[in-house]
């Protein structure tokens, strides 16, 4: 770990020189540079659901599980409702749910990371015991249990997802600031008469970034597959909001006899999974960051 | 050594605690009522508060956790609201043979697909060949497992008759039978899990490689396939022993979902059961199982840790 | 007929034309020419009464006189049959006393024996009982038991055993069934096959519900002997009863195995040697199992809808299809705005002038039943407009279709909803619908009714069972998808369901804020209290059909279909129209090729 931490230390210096070859490393692989194309293309028609979709995504005034035809290029659902209409406004919600489970879990999990790495001692004691006790179980299994609790529904299950990342989150961030809290320049900060606040936020947190961002875009995708999962055992978003893992999970009978209601929300999951898992990667080799403990 | 696990083990035991006393408190914050619904074509108001106080579920939380905690220690999980109101840990019992077998059969396909990928990829690194290997391990992570499961039964149950779609069969029925029931889910559990172990597997023996003693032993001009397979595989290996402990956490998960789309009442079948019915007492034992079953996984993988890599000492 | 999907197209034999013609061969005047009263005692109606009845109602449909002269028996004795019980992960418990589930009861009937069994009609017919009387009031009957019965595990069947049943059914802590033998007052010993059941009240449902050998459970059979040998744990497991299976094998979460029991009274049954049946959760794994074979036949809950022209579409696998015993329903509460309504006690006229009201009947006729069983229900359902459903044949009014209030017009909702103060929906509030995950897809199909049809929008709340029920007792919700399966005689909807007492009506409502709970009409009390005391079935028959009218124009709730029961098994399985009982799976006559 301290190797990386050591070049974290020196990229203080060279990071705006970096920050312009980023964009051409990413570029120059080819995996990731499709990568980011294809998310692009999600993020736009995210953005642009309305005018991009050809049909209300709710309106059942379509043939029961028409095939692809050049009215409905993805066919029609076993409501008789656009598909692909429906899996333009699913991207919306997807990856709305995926970005903001991170960001949630992330903010949570930083937080008390970098806290517990700081401080150390008691603080360390209190929140780490927490995140082993949360540790101690698959996030997925936490999601499950959170989402009962909580109740079914959009919101319900971002929170739910997101709790339950957020022990990878402050697991990763103490051990970065563990490494870099006996650096020189956090020496000197504090000798100079920096607060706590200061010190942790300003001069630890920039540190620590890196292999959090790798973790955080490796997360949106297990967050997208979550969300799925929950939706196919009951316990997921709204009924009437069209996410792609309920699509895709709503389809689950009706697969054999409509393909195209297994398939293509099947690819679009799979698809933006991939993109996030490349450039992650990408990101992982850019930043030299090892891989950390990653899973559902 | 032992200190180190007589500590680990007390830990392990503190966690399941935790665990299961965190779980007690918040189960009784769910919404809903079991036993209307048991009672729902049957009882009225009255027959409902009956049961109620015959299963002690009317006195203050804080005084059934007491109970339940004093029955736990004599080994005794309760029985289900539910039906002939059988014994959780009959339940618990009879659901863990099957995610076991599930969870072992997926880590074998999972390991017999990784192993060779992540080398292959190793060796070949940049190849065309590297990146097909990593291209399909991506598309591994990259499906929802249920949706997996599915396409498989769909295409080798359903349509192609090889495989059984569903439902499980214990040892005792024979070899075949059980495993022949569990390749389709264990398919759809191993999938992820290979995808990251070759990956690991992959970057642990890209850096053995790059390593000084490796270089060494190409120095002195030992043969390539032994510098591979008595010098850097073994060692490639070690930092994949640390993901065992997730391997776990992830066939677990995956458990929850594919024994659904399969059939299979096992432990991850019983816990979302008892989550949608509300049967306190299951789904209590079925996380104490869980949590049992995964710290004491990861115990294991420490202490296996130290056997395969001398380097590594706890005190 | 509005029933969309009966097969009343199917091609006719000769003898089911006889069948029908001599069932019709009465003055239509007087329907009940040709029978009399001795046509109602046991042990069993004829055929030929029960045909008249029907067709009395004017409900005998093809399908009443179906399978098994379509397909000849060529199968063999013995083999085993491979099922599966379609929508559970587990079967948590076979002992009727704690059995709450119509998928449980439908293993147990094969299991168990009870005192009178129903038949495809609905009929009850003596299963350990062979005849029995009534006194002129109805409040004695004397049964007339079985002789050399024996249970599985070889103790005889005597008066006892129907004592110690209904002790055990008694008593709260050892049943959840108590409620339904509370009218018992006494059953006493005649001979060692020969009892005495007192009533407290007469009840036209004896025969068909509280007797009855599987739907009925109170009074199904236990083993006292087996009972207490392995106590109620493994009792609920491995259960021991007189029917024409025993359970051999029963691991929680895996298939059961049943095998033939060679001491059954009737030597012609069960055909079978052996039954294994599989819980299997999900449809896709269930479609997947019949087509590969896996599974020979379905069971348990009935299979997703969507299936089932999959299932037909495939030459392997016959689908028969019969009216289900059961209603579904859209309930609104009258306590809350927009579809107040305090009372239901008022002339129709009246009531018609109340907003609260306006939009109750509003939101019931724009309901286009016939557009939700196309899209919800892939056209397998029939038009709801009460409790009664024609599965139940002799009580079934298929005139309702026509004179309901409810009957879909949306011009009139449109009216009723402006009238209301909610021109084209316009200010109309979101409500929430609560809904169990599965009656998901159903909702959205009426929440696009209601949309596309009156401008007014719902928002869906999935609730797990367990929450939705103590919502739904408390009355704590605006709307509520909710409805009954396995009713098999009349009272099963107007008893439990539409009385002010009802145990469905807001059992744990606070009486104080809710004097009742989601519907509450004296008239409707009145004649259920008398429909369920009348024997005489023509009397019966006309308060429950006025009954059911009642709670249809006052709108106790918006009813919407009553489900279709589909059998689906794989052609190698015969299963004759003896046991084709709707919601039952009976496999004492079933053979396998």
């Amino acid at each position: 770990m301290t190797d990386v931490a050591e070049r974290d230390a020196l990229q203080l210096e060279e990071r705006p020189a970096r920050r312009r070859r980023w964009i051409r490393y990413l570029m120059a692989d080819y995996k990731a540079a499709a990568a980011l194309v294809v998310l692009s293309i999600l993020l736009v028609s995210a953005i642009l659901a309305p005018l991009i979709a050809p049909y209300d995504p709710n309106d059942m005034a379509f043939m029961m599980m028409g095939g692809p035809s050049w009215e409905h290029p993805l066919g029609t659902d076993d409501l008789g409702r656009d598909l692909l209409s429906r899996l333009i406004y699913g991207t919306r919600i997807s990856l709305f749910v995926g970005i903001s489970t991170v960001a949630v879990a992330l903010v949570i999990g930083v937080g008390l990371g970098v806290m517990a790495g700081y401080f150390g001692g008691f603080i360390d004691t209190v929140i780490m015991r927490y995140v082993d006790l949360q540790w101690a179980f698959p996030n997925f299994i936490i999601a499950v249990y959170l989402v009962a609790v909580f109740g079914t529904g959009l919101l319900n299950v971002i929170v739910a997802v997101s709790l339950a990342f957020v022990d990878d989150f402050a697991r990763v961030a103490r051990s970065m600031v563990l490494t870099i809290k006996e650096e020189q320049y956090v020496a000197a900060a504090r000798t100079l008469g920096a607060s706590h606040n200061r010190i942790m936020w300003r001069h630890i947190l920039p540190n620590t970034m890196a292999p959090i961002i790798v973790q955080g875009t490796v997360s949106i995708s297990y967050a997208i597959l979550a969300e799925a999962g929950l939706s196919f055992l009951g316990l997921g978003v709204e009924a009437d909001t069209p996410t792609w893992g309920l699509i895709l999970s709503d389809a689950r009978s009706f697969i054999s006899r409509a393909w195209w209601l297994g398939v293509f929300p099947g690819l679009f999951i799979m698809i933006t999974v991939l993109s996030i898992n490349f450039l992650g990667d990408a990101m992982r080799d850019l930043m030299d960051v090892r891989e950390f403990k990653e899973r559902h | 050594m032992s200190g180190y696990l007589v500590r680990r083990f007390l830990g392990a035991i503190v966690v399941m605690w935790a665990v299961a006393t965190l779980v007690f408190f918040m189960l009784r914050a769910i919404p809903g009522d079991p036993l209307a619904a048991i009672l729902f074509d049957v009882g009225d108001a009255q027959a409902i508060a009956d049961l109620k106080t015959k299963l002690g579920l009317d006195q203050p939380v804080y005084v059934q956790y007491v109970k339940w905690f004093g029955l736990v220690l004599q080994g005794d999980l309760g029985n289900s609201i539910y039906g002939s109101r059988i014994e959780v840990s009959r339940i618990v019992m009879e659901a863990l043979p099957r995610t076991l077998s599930l969870a072992g059969i997926s880590f074998v396909i999972a390991i017999a697909i990784a192993v060779p990928a992540g080398l292959i990829s190793a060796l070949r690194k940049h190849s065309a060949l590297d990146h097909t290997v990593t291209v399909i391990a991506f598309l591994g992570l990259s499906m929802p497992d249920f949706w997996l499961g599915i396409m498989l039964i769909i295409v080798f149950a359903a349509n192609l008759h090889w495989l059984p779609a569903i439902g499980y069969a214990p040892l005792s029925d024979g070899f075949w039978p059980w495993l022949s029931h569990l390749i389709l889910p264990a398919i759809a559990v191993g999938t992820p899990f290979a995808a990251i172990i070759a990956r690991m597997i992959r970057s642990s023996m890209l850096e053995v490689l790059k390593s000084d003693y490796i270089n060494v032993a190409r120095a002195k001009g030992l043969l390539h396939w032994r510098i591979i397979f008595v010098h850097a595989f073994p060692n490639a290996l070690i930092p994949v022993v640390t993901v065992l402990g997730i391997a776990v956490a992830l066939l677990m998960a995956g458990a929850v979902v594919v024994e659904n789309v399969f059939a299979i009442k096992g432990l991850g079948r019983v816990l979302i059961e008892g989550i949608l019915n509300r049967d306190y007492p299951v789904v209590q034992g079925a996380i104490l199982a869980v949590s049992a079953i995964f710290v004491f996984a990861n115990l294991l993988v420490d202490v296996l840790y130290t056997v395969i890599d001398p380097r590594i000492h706890y005190d | 007929m509005p029933n969309s999907n009966a097969p009343e197209n199917a091609r006719l034999t000769a003898s089911m034309l006889r069948d029908y013609e001599e069932a019709n061969d009465f003055d239509p005047r007087d329907p009940m020419v040709g029978l009399n009263r001795h046509d109602f005692s046991g042990p069993r109606l004829e055929r030929r009464t029960v045909l008249r009845l029907l067709a009395a109602g004017g409900v005998l449909t093809a399908a009443h006189l179906m399978p098994s002269a379509l397909r000849p028996a060529r199968a063999a004795e013995g083999g085993t049959l491979r099922a599966g019980w379609a929508g559970v992960g587990e079967f948590r418990t076979l002992d009727p006393a704690q059995i709450n589930q119509v998928l449980l009861f439908q293993i147990s009937s094969n299991v168990f024996g009870g005192l009178t069994h129903i038949d495809p009609l609905l009929v009850a017919q003596g299963d350990l009982a062979t005849d029995w009387s009534a006194n002129a009031d109805g409040t004695e009957y004397v049964f007339n038991l079985r002789e050399g019965v024996t249970f599985q595990n070889g103790d005889p069947f005597t008066a006892d055993d129907v004592i110690f049943t209904y002790q055990r059914s008694k008593d709260p802590d050892k049943s959840i069934h108590s409620r339904v033998v509370s009218n018992i007052k006494d059953i006493e010993k005649l001979g060692d096959h020969k009892i005495k059941i007192v009533l407290g009240a007469p009840q036209a449902s004896l025969l068909v519900k509280t007797l009855e050998r599987s739907s009925g459970r109170a009074m199904t059979i236990v083993s006292r002997g087996a009972l207490e040998a392995m106590g109620p744990q493994q009792y609920g497991l491995t259960p021991v009863g007189t029917g024409p299976f025993r359970v051999t094998e029963h691991l929680l979460g895996q298939a059961i195995t049943l095998e033939r029991f060679d001491n059954y009274y009737d030597p012609e049954r069960p055909k079978l040697d052996k039954i294994t049946i599989q819980p299997i959760i999900d449809p896709e794994p269930l479609a997947a199992a019949i087509e590969a074979g896996d599974i020979q036949i379905i069971g348990g809950n009935p299979p997703a809808p969507e299936l089932i022209d999959r299932f037909e579409d495939n030459p392997e696998i016959s689908v028969s299809t019969v009216p289900g015993p059961g209603f579904q329903s859209l309930f609104m509460n009258p306590w809350r705005d927009p579809f107040k309504v305090t009372d239901f006690n008022k002339p129709m006229d009246e009531l018609m002038k109340d907003p609260g009201f306006m939009v109750r009947l509003a939101i019931a006729k724009a309901i286009d039943r016939d557009r939700y069983i196309e899209r919800a229900q892939f056209g397998r359902g029939v038009p709801a407009y009460g409790t009664i459903n024609e599965a139940m044949g002799f009580y079934f009014d298929p005139s309702i279709a026509e004179v309901s209030n409810q009957k879909y017009d949306l011009e009139e909702a449109k009216r009723l909803l402006a009238a209301a103060g909610y021109p084209d929906g316009e200010g109309f509030p979101t409500l929430k619908v609560i809904h169990t995950p599965a009656t998901r897809r159903d909702v959205l199909v009426i929440k696009n009714i209601l949309k596309t049809g009156l401008g007014i929008d719902i928002d869906l709340d999935t609730k797990d069972f367990p929450v939705l029920i103590d919502q739904f007792d408390k009355m704590d919700w605006d709307l509520c998808r909710l409805g009954s399966g396995g009713d098999f005689d009349p009272d099963d909807g107007l008893v439990d369901w539409m009385q002010t007492a009802s145990k469905f009506n807001g059992r744990t409502r606070d009486k104080a804020v809710h004097p009742f709970g989601f519907f509450s009409e004296a008239e409707v009390d009145k004649l259920i209290d008398e429909e369920r005391t009348t024997a005489d079935l023509d009397q019966r028959k006309a308060l429950v059909q006025k009954a059911n009218r009642l709670t249809s124009d006052k709108v106790a709730c918006a009813f919407i279909f009553h489900p279709v029961d589909n059998l689906v098994y794989r052609k190698e399985v015969f299963f004759p129209d003896e046991s084709r009982i709707p919601g039952l799976v009976d496999m004492d006559r079933v053979q396998v090729a």
